[in-house]
């Protein structure tokens, strides 16, 4: 048995990022690492309104737009849950999200003419100077401009 | 879902002239936070007094709960609950003594919230009001307007005073409010744009007495940008303009606008200007809120053709 571990949900509200996407998108980081499992109860929208001191509506729509998306599952009297598939799905969430952020950098790239090698070549110096082992594709990637990562 | 405050048409001018509400329109549906934000004057205070029946609309509408409460008897007022911006509570009573005396009065009175929020504030039960801090003051009259179980809540800068562990806990008991029972309705003026990003379904920005924008924070978050595009030549070429933009302003080459943007496509025409770089970043209310008023606190600069700039 897992027991149900304690959510240590932040909202942050000077990001410029919908309350409900940043619950959602917490959520899915616990369940992409691991925190949460299938099958873990999560808290009710009451409980969780109530502890972030977050408009209930709020989290009727994260939990109602993770639930499409098959992150979470609600029982019938019983709460919300973490979903069976919800592992799986939340790797192709991972690659849209990666997808999201290539593609800006794509963009930036482009604009500043940057030739593609060296875009790549930059990346994996990122990559590595996050995490010089790399080996393991279980931790979530989470990417981060990391200021003065690589030291000249 | 049901309009439970509604503003029509809304005019109220004071005898030296000033036009503070000027045909205002606003509705507020059941179980909304509605966040009335806009620059001292703009008229919030006078729109939230006229709803509570304190003040006389020259002309229109104002309704809550389908009552005007102008003219509305004692139990349709006693459904909602209002605190002003210098709410002054009979300082020579005690919270206790307050409390034993609004039980008299209010149908719905909850004495036991009231010593939950008295606890929980840490607010002195038997000392008197005149003893307490200005925060703490405020705190007591938040409790009690609280404690009627109101249906609708009307505040005028509530926050106004608190700090932030206090500011914290109202937040914390305005959302207790929208889970009691059967929720309630609340429509809030404040400066602290931070609490409504998650404290409000719905925010209004006010300006000369009216509401000049109106949406679901959750769409304002997800579709309001800063939109910034960077020339490579000394300015902007002539007519452009970014696609969704709401205001916008030019210094030199760049142009600076906040903008909805639904779809990414919309900014593909500007990518493909030769030279031309595109920046989008989001925004917090409060950077929106800076954005949209940019224009009339700077002299709004120049576009395209010459004028009296020097040199």
């Amino acid at each position: 048995m897992h027991a149900t571990p304690k959510l240590h949900l932040q909202i942050d509200e000077r990001s410029g990022v919908p309350v409900y996407r940043q619950m959602m998108d917490q959520l899915k980081y616990y369940v992409a690492g691991g925190t949460l499992r299938p099958g873990d109860q999560i808290p009710s929208i009451r409980e969780l309104a109530a502890a972030l001191a977050v408009n209930p509506t709020t989290v009727v729509k994260a939990y109602t737009e993770l639930e499409r998306e098959r992150v979470i599952e609600k029982r019938h009297g019983k709460g919300a849950f973490i979903a069976a598939a919800a592992s799986q799905l939340t790797k192709a969430e991972q690659e849209d999200a990666l997808r999201r952020s290539a593609k800006q950098l794509a963009v930036e790239a482009t604009q500043l003419h940057v030739p593609s090698p060296k875009v790549i070549s930059v990346v994996r110096e990122e990559l590595s100077a996050l995490d010089p082992e790399r080996v393991s594709d279980e931790t979530p990637v989470k990417f981060a401009v990391v200021a003065g990562g690589a030291n000249s | 879902m049901e309009a439970v405050i509604q503003l029509r048409s809304l005019n109220k001018s004071f005898r030296n002239g000033t036009v503070a509400v000027s045909n205002l329109n606003l509705t507020v549906r059941q179980g909304e936070v509605y966040g009335l934000i806009g620059r001292n004057g703009a008229g919030k205070t006078t729109a939230l007094r006229i709803l509570m029946g304190l003040l006389r609309a020259d002309k229109g509408e104002a309704t809550v709960l389908g009552w005007n409460l102008w003219e509305a008897p004692r139990e349709q007022r006693q459904r909602v609950a209002y605190l002003s911006q210098s709410q002054q509570l009979p300082d020579w009573m005690t919270l206790r003594d307050l409390g034993r005396y609004a039980a008299h009065f209010y149908d719905r009175w909850d004495g036991d919230l009231l010593r939950q929020l008295q606890h929980r504030w840490e607010l002195p039960w038997t000392e008197s009001i005149s003893r307490m801090s200005g925060g703490n003051q405020r705190l007591a009259a938040i409790a009690l307007a609280l404690a009627t179980r109101p249906e609708v809540v009307l505040l005028d800068e509530p926050a106004a005073g608190l700090d932030p562990i206090a500011r914290r806990e109202l937040n914390q008991c305005l959302i207790d409010a929208l889970l009691f029972g059967d929720g309630c309705t609340i429509l809030l003026s404040t400066h602290l744009l931070a609490d409504l990003e998650r404290l409000a379904t719905q925010v209004g920005i006010m300006d000369h007495g009216r509401i000049v924008a109106e949406g679901a924070v959750e769409d304002w978050q997800r579709t309001m940008r800063r939109v910034q595009v960077v020339f490579p030549e000394d300015r902007p070429p002539a007519d452009f303009a970014i696609p969704g933009a709401l205001r916008s302003y030019t210094l030199g080459p760049v142009v600076t606008a906040l903008t909805r943007v639904t779809d990414e496509a919309q900014l593909f025409g500007i990518q493909s200007l030769p030279g031309a770089r595109v920046y989008v970043f989001p925004l917090t209310l409060e950077e929106l809120f800076v954005d949209w008023f940019h224009n009339t606190t700077t002299p709004s600069p120049t576009t395209g053709k010459e004028s009296s700039q020097p040199g």
